[in-house]
């Protein structure tokens, strides 16, 4: 089970250290870090920082190539593509692993 | 193997000359030298009097000397293409855009300045390279940041992989040079620390907390150079004698705090600029020989200029709303002293006054003679004092940002999101958060900023700039990002704003602060900034000047008045050397009569 998540380039992806807090970045933190709890392998790649990735990767690429910058951030699952400009929620990404997912995480986020 | 000397002092204290003096004295034993500054307002063409520039470039007149001015610009523009430049061809344009917008941040400037700084502590082709450094509080940031940096690298390997200093691949791939540099860093036999100061006690002050700064970081050797010292012999009257005095005390003072071997350094009487001049400050330096009083052939005929009184009524006051006041110039000409003074003018006027300061080396304190703390403390009716301490500014940001996460996210989360925290960008971000507080609030009718040393000051001001910039790029909705982007305009607004916001250079009739200032005024225009007037301080009233040498340093100064006046084309404000250094309410309000 794997999810990459390639982002758009940014000072970080963690959305902590830009000059305002960016709340939708936290979530998706919050949700990759859930993922990995339950076992599902995380690559997380931002453009402005390991931008080799984007081109090692032949399907990342090519969309690069082809829509611009755009199209991130891309989310492949298990090595196809899932989401491309946007960010999947939690429960679609537990969806698309065919895993449960965790009601520890779904509370917290109901508490949000 | 190569020996490093490294200069460290604030603006104005001699520390080019001392520096450069240095370089020629290792020259002149035939060991191959290089001087390399990485202050970006440096004047070392000036004081070798040739063209230098970003490219290493030999002396004329000296066999075995080279120079280099490293430009942040310049770096950064190498930096950023070292890292863009393998993507260009395959990359499609706006991806390629967008990485170039990405780097242009305020971190990738100091990242690709020290980097560049660092390639210098690789090679063996010197003997000697001496680094005429940025002034203290800088230095010492570019000196700690090559252990915050291996730190950082560290942890974000261990954490999310994310770092907010350019690319991580990149930073990876130089760790290990990092770790070299730092090791001979602190290494006392190949790596030597020259502290410059002047025998006051603000000097004084500022070179034990460099010392101490460096101590924190393991390196606790080093020299002190004390410069601009009063020939005895021309302290006749009584307004230098007393001057004389307090130097000599500063002197011993300075002996018994920092325990380091110390050298003394003359004041002259004429500027030193040129090969032969710099070999006799490297006489005096390395064998002691000491210059005569005075240069009677440079004595000219001493001619006062007029300046009339700038109407500080119409620039300092505000009509209507709050006014911000920028008091910025190099460190050592007395920026504190003036922005004290004009805060305590505004409150006397009645305006409910804040006096801010930012320089990380603040001594406001010590001048309005109050404890001034992270919280504003009322000093006298109407006026209350700040200092805006980045580290306690630092915790609180991130006390607030981790608050807002507990409970909202995961354990988990939270400690991820602490250690992400800890970034050298957040510790900037957090400091220019508070800093903007004061100009976004309106509880204070006159808001007056004794701004750090010019050069940081701008990377200051800069910031909303990049961040408006940078607010483009946040992922989440629309509301969010309007309102981010709204604020920075607001505060671009603001500081462009010639009713709200009036910008003041302090700088010593002498060619380098007058330098160091120009290029500022420059800078702030670029921004969009207008400065509006410029203060001369530190001038010899007339009466004092009783004997030739200071006649002729009189005269050198109304020579660089006169340049002041044609080079700015602002109004200017004279403020004369007194014979205290101002300490304490009471000084300050007499002082107000000098300003009329």
């Amino acid at each position: 089970m794997k999810i990459e998540i390639y982002d758009p380039p940014m000072c970080c992806s963690s959305g902590l250290c830009g000059p305002a807090l960016d709340p939708v970045l936290v979530k998706v933190n919050d949700a990759l870090m859930a993922l990995k709890r339950q076992g599902v392998q995380v690559e997380r790649y931002n453009l402005a920082q390991q931008t080799r990735e984007f081109m090692s990767n032949v399907i990342v690429a090519e969309l690069l190539q082809k829509s611009g910058k755009k199209i991130l951030p891309v989310t492949l699952v298990n090595g196809e593509v899932f989401r491309t400009g946007g960010y999947p929620a939690y429960e679609e990404m537990c969806d698309a692993l065919g895993i449960k997912p965790s009601a520890l995480n779904i509370g917290l986020r109901m508490g949000n | 193997m190569t020996r490093y000397v490294f200069f460290s002092g604030k603006g104005g204290v001699g520390k080019t000359t001392m520096a450069s003096a240095t370089a020629i004295h290792y020259a002149m034993e035939s060991k191959k030298t290089l001087i390399v500054t990485t202050d970006p307002a440096s004047n070392l063409a000036d004081v070798f009097e040739q063209e230098i520039g970003h490219k290493i470039t030999p002396i004329k007149g000296m066999d075995n000397l080279r120079a280099m001015e490293i430009e942040p610009d310049a770096a950064t523009r190498e930096y950023k293409e070292r890292i863009i430049g393998p993507f260009r061809e395959i990359m499609p344009e706006d991806v390629i855009a967008s990485l170039e917008e990405n780097l242009s941040g305020p971190c990738t400037t100091e990242m690709a300045s020290f980097d560049r700084f660092i390639d210098f502590m690789e090679g063996d082709e010197y003997d000697v390279i001496v680094f005429d450094t940025a002034p203290t509080g800088h230095t010492i940031r570019l000196l700690e940041l090559p252990v915050d940096w291996s730190k950082h690298i560290e942890e974000s390997a261990k954490g999310t992989g994310q770092t907010c200093l350019g690319p991580v691949q990149t930073i990876q791939d130089s760790k290990e040079k990092y770790d070299r540099a730092t090791a001979v860093l602190k290494d006392p036999e190949r790596t030597n620390f020259i502290f410059v100061m002047r025998p006051e006690a603000l000097s004084l002050y500022e070179t034990i907390r460099a010392s101490r700064e460096l101590k924190t970081i393991g390196i606790d050797s080093g020299e002190i150079v004390i410069n601009g010292i009063l020939p005895e012999n021309v302290c006749e009257i009584d307004f230098f004698r007393k001057k004389y005095e307090s130097q000599q005390k500063v002197i011993n003072e300075a002996k018994n705090a920092i325990k380091k071997p110390a050298r003394k350094m003359l004041l002259r009487d004429n500027e030193i600029k040129g090969i032969g001049a710099l070999k006799d400050v490297a006489d005096e330096l390395f064998g002691g020989k000491r210059t005569a009083g005075f240069s009677k052939s440079e004595l000219q005929a001493c001619f006062d200029l007029v300046i009339d009184m700038p109407d500080v009524q119409r620039l300092w006051l505000p009509k209507r709303g709050t006014k911000a006041l920028f008091f910025t110039g190099k460190g050592g000409v007395g920026k504190t002293t003036i922005s004290c003074i004009a805060s305590v003018y505004a409150s006397q006027k009645g305006f409910k006054t804040l006096l801010v300061t930012t320089d990380p080396a603040a001594h406001i304190g010590e001048v309005l003679d109050v404890k001034v703390s992270s919280e504003p403390v009322q000093v006298m009716e109407n006026l209350h004092a700040v200092i805006v301490d980045q580290e306690a500014a630092f915790r609180e940001y991130k006390e607030k940002v981790l608050n807002d996460a507990r409970g909202k996210y995961s354990d988990d989360m939270v400690a991820a999101m602490e250690e992400e925290l800890n970034s050298p960008c957040t510790e900037e971000m957090a400091a220019f958060d508070k800093f903007i507080q004061f100009i976004e609030g309106r509880d204070y009718d006159v808001v007056v900023f004794d701004t750090a040393p010019t050069g940081h000051t701008l990377r200051l001001l800069d910031l909303p700039f990049d961040y408006a910039k940078q607010v483009e790029m946040m992922v989440s909705g629309d509301e969010l990002k309007e309102a981010a982007q709204n604020r920075f305009r607001e505060i671009i607004n603001i500081l462009r704003d010639r009713e709200r916001t009036v910008f003041n250079l302090v700088l010593y009739p002498e060619s380098t602060p007058i330098l160091e200032s120009y290029r500022a005024m420059l800078d702030l225009k670029d921004a969009g900034i207008e400065t509006r007037l410029v203060v001369a301080n530190m001038i010899l009233p007339d009466g004092v000047a009783v004997n030739d040498f200071f006649r002729n340093r009189r005269a050198m100064q109304m020579k660089h008045l006169k340049e002041i006046r044609d080079r700015f084309h602002l109004p200017v404000m004279g403020f004369p050397l007194l014979d205290v250094e101002p300490r304490g309410l009471d000084v300050l309000r007499q002082s107000l009569l000098l300003i009329g």
